[in-house]
């Protein structure tokens, strides 16, 4: 097998603000009418998600204008709706996806390869990657066309084919392109929201301390006259969106700053480029705790009961996610209401059901487990998947926090729960299988279950949204990793630029912190209080990526101070392992959350782990 | 790249090899001189450095340290790419890491870098009496990729300084001294000079 054929995994995938700009401004610069078309290819489709059947198809096109080639890839409006084998379903991609995923016209000259894939099963796909290390998502070519695309760019462009894969062909050494640096001044728009955000803070500063959401009233002083300036705003402020979706309650806090943001939208439409800079280097130094909300005590046994009514359901799921989101849980709560934050037990099921469905589930594991367990030594020898899992497995779990008493010791039985969970799992989901990580998130929860099945079926409840940080193609992990690069690049441009600079915009320094939420990140108590409370998905599901920009601002001075590249970062954040304080980062997340509002969310591709169910929210 | 100063260069170095093969508790050995029972799994990668002192020139290595499973086999690239040196890791007592350690020299080969200095390691020999993999095969299989071959164990320190030692005379612009294509060193008074040298 062409082992190099999947590096292409190591970029992250750009799909989000990037184009959501092109979308706004670049195509008035290159419009279709006055480009001449190369090359055009119907139904090439996306997949924002795992779910196939929810690919967006669209129009693929190589533009030449100004003796400039250009590639754009624009999905058909759902009434024009293209209906391919595959798009049965009729999915009917929302305006905002397609706004989000289009590619508008992204000068050839800022790619610096294209991957070519043809599975002997499935479409074939091209991987766009651009000059940055970012690389567009998969683009399916429903029928066929890639090889015609390469022919036809080689009369146009020099294309070289890697001399270390077929597969690999690299357009870089293209002459500069005169309509880049058109394109890059769109960079403009970041340079605004951020400058927004400063003032925001700025202005915050004396008025308030955020105990109370009455506070924040004060801030919106300054009045609101609804402004004409910026139109990402008005965009952000108009968009219905999933942190007001999923929680009414988050969106009281956000309001004020909605106002704020059109005040600053008429100081800034008056304000001329030349004092970005001034204003944005007064963020970094603006403590981000204003935002935060005071952290309560855990919720303790007492209060817990007034969740719940006479037969054991939870009344007001909001009300208790809101405030495990704002203290955690003791310790010995967690057995019980864990189950809840999972999506393993229903809000709104009775102590009974719960106590039926625990036997039920009781009985499924054993059958699960079984499948395995009845292997016998004759049929393992030519079982090799079987032999190899069960190995990872075993290699893995006598070296999971064996420090601790749970752990410790010779002959644990814990440890061999923790085994026969794993390779229940890995049959349980045959195709993800077991990968290293899986253990750092089962070894909490067997701790807190204390129960072989219950873990099982906590562990599979978490992986519903978690298993794509494992898939194989890292595709979880890379919308991730550029959704943090997209959050710094909005909430600490400074950073950003510096990262960028450092040429560290993949973010692999954060992979740790990303795949296993930040087990190892903090002692093991601190990691089962983040964990509650990043379940809660309380005022977003992506409170982790914030709590990574947090964490990284928190540390900026001394990452840009000490001109850290690469392997210095990279070595730098692991080492701040046991070192970070867990309290105040949560606080500063908020913040951050609070303050980027819309626009972060909008940082964020549609599909990006953890992929919630509806009555989770 | 190998980089040199006056006196002194810089290697960047990568650890390769299936999971629980050694590669983090070699670099922890060889870089802090412990050895922890349970190292911990790593995730993502690991960065590490280390000077070593070969005769006139001091050599700072370095050290890329990466998650051994397959699924992440995708990210090895970008550690690997413009190594001066790697060490290709697998278990005595396991044959299948062995067979792993092959497709590595094999996928690292194929990168085409000739000037690569790649070390292969035999680890776990504390455990020599649950060998699997004789070290005669692993020798002449190193010999025939021109590789060197070392046995190691991070537990009980042995041939670890010498690993890294070895290296460093053989990464380009280093003092030139004659080896064959594979040793293995049993001989101490390298040692000491590791130890003096290295292990702050």
């Amino acid at each position: 097998m062409g082992v190099s054929s999947k590096t292409f995994t190591f970029f992250s995938i750009l799909r989000h603000t990037t184009m959501v700009k092109q979308a706004n401004s670049s195509s008035k610069k290159v419009s279709t009418e006055e480009s001449e078309v190369i090359f055009v290819k119907e139904n090439v489709s996306m997949r924002p998600t795992q779910d196939v059947s929810q690919q967006i198809s669209g129009r693929f096109r190589i533009l030449k204008r100004d003796s400039a080639l250009f590639m754009t890839w624009i999905p058909y409006i759902p009434k024009n709706y293209v209906r391919t084998a595959f798009s049965v379903n009729s999915y009917k991609p929302s305006e905002r996806d397609r706004n989000l995923y289009s590619i508008r016209a992204i000068p050839l000259a800022e790619i610096k390869s294209i991957w070519r894939h043809t599975p002997p099963l499935g479409w074939q796909y091209i991987i766009v990657v651009l000059n940055s290390g970012l690389a567009f998502p998969p683009l399916y070519f429903h029928n066929g066309g890639i090889r015609e695309l390469l022919n036809k760019l080689k009369e146009h462009i020099r294309i070289v084919r890697s001399i270390h894969n077929a597969n690999l062909y690299l357009l870089n050494e293209v002459i500069e392109d005169p309509l880049q640096k058109s394109l890059s001044s769109l960079e403009l728009r970041d340079v605004l929201s951020v400058t927004s955000s400063a003032v925001l803070q700025e202005q915050s500063l004396p008025v308030f301390h955020s105990e109370d959401e009455r506070s924040m009233e004060k801030l919106a002083i300054k009045g609101s006259t609804p402004s004409s300036g910026i139109d990402q705003w008005k965009f952000g402020t108009k968009q219905t969106h999933r942190h007001e979706e999923s929680n009414p309650s988050a969106y009281q806090t956000l309001r004020p700053t909605e106002q704020l943001k059109e005040t600053i939208n008429d100081e800034m439409a008056s304000t001329s480029v030349g004092s970005f800079e001034l204003v944005e280097s007064k963020l970094s130094d603006v403590p981000l705790s204003v935002w935060g909300r005071a952290r309560l005590p855990p919720l303790e046994s007492e209060e817990w009961a007034t969740f719940l009514d006479s037969e054991g359901r939870v009344v007001d799921s909001k009300a208790l996610r809101k405030r495990i989101f704002y203290g955690g849980l003791g310790h010995h709560l967690r057995q019980e209401v864990w189950k809840f934050l999972l999506g393993y037990h229903q809000y709104d099921s009775t102590y009974v059901e719960r106590e039926e469905r625990r036997a039920h589930k009781l009985k499924e594991y054993r059958i699960l487990k079984a499948q395995w367990q009845t292997i016998s030594d004759e049929q393992a020898k030519r079982f090799a998947k079987f032999r190899e899992r069960k190995s990872c497995v075993e290699k893995d779990v006598v070296r999971t926090d064996r420090v601790l008493p749970f752990y410790a010791g010779d002959d644990n039985p814990n440890v061999s729960i923790l085994h026969d969970i794993l390779v229940t799992y890995s049959f349980y989901n045959f195709d993800l299988g077991y990968c290293q990580g899986m253990n750092d998130f089962l070894s909490p929860i067997l701790f807190v279950m204390q129960d072989e099945s219950e873990a099982f079926w906590c562990f599979v409840a978490l992986m519903e949204h978690l298993a794509p940080n494992f898939n194989q193609d890292q595709n979880g992990m890379h919308s991730q990793l550029l959704a943090v690069s997209k959050l710094v690049e909005l909430l600490d441009s400074s950073l950003h630029k510096y990262l960028k600079q450092a040429d560290c915009l993949n973010y692999f320094f954060c992979f740790r912190w990303i795949l296993i939420q930040f087990k190892r990140e903090f002692e093991y108590e601190n990691v089962m209080r983040l964990w509650e409370v990043l379940w809660t998905y309380f005022i977003t599901e992506h409170f982790h990526l914030y709590l990574c920009v947090a964490i990284l601002k928190k540390y900026k001075k001394k990452i840009m101070e000490e001109k850290m590249d690469f392997d210095c970062l990279l070595k730098f954040i692991n080492g701040l392992s046991g070192h970070i304080n867990l309290e105040a980062a949560l606080r500063d997340a908020e913040s951050l959350c609070v303050l980027a509002g819309n626009t972060g969310a909008l940082c964020i591709p549609a599909g990006t782990p953890p992929s919630l169910t509806a009555n989770m929210m | 790249m190998a980089t040199a100063g006056t006196s002194n260069m810089q290697a960047k170095l990568v650890l390769l090899g299936d999971m629980g093969a050694g590669k983090s508790s070699l670099v922890l050995r060889f870089v802090k001189g412990q050895f922890q029972e349970f190292q911990e799994s790593t995730i993502g990668a690991a960065f590490f450095s280390q000077t070593v002192a070969v005769n006139d020139v001091t050599v700072k290595f370095e050290i890329w340290d990466t998650a051994g499973q397959e699924r992440y086999h995708s990210l090895a690239p970008m550690y690997y790419r413009g190594a001066a040196a790697a060490i290709i890791v697998f278990d005595i007592t396991n044959n299948d890491s062995f067979v792993r350690a092959k497709k590595w020299v094999q996928e690292l080969q194929r990168q085409g870098n000739e000037n690569l200095v790649m070390a292969l390691a035999g680890n776990k020999l504390d455990l020599a009496s649950k060998r699997k993999v004789e070290s005669e095969e692993a020798q002449s299989y190193a010999e025939e990729n021109g590789l060197f071959y070392l046995e190691t164990s991070a537990k009980s320190a042995q041939n670890v300084n010498e690993l890294f030692y070895e290296i460093a005379k053989k990464l380009p612009k280093a003092q030139p001294i004659q080896s064959s294509g594979g040793m293995v060193l049993n001989d101490s008074p390298m040692e000491r000079t590791a130890k003096s040298s290295c292990c702050a």
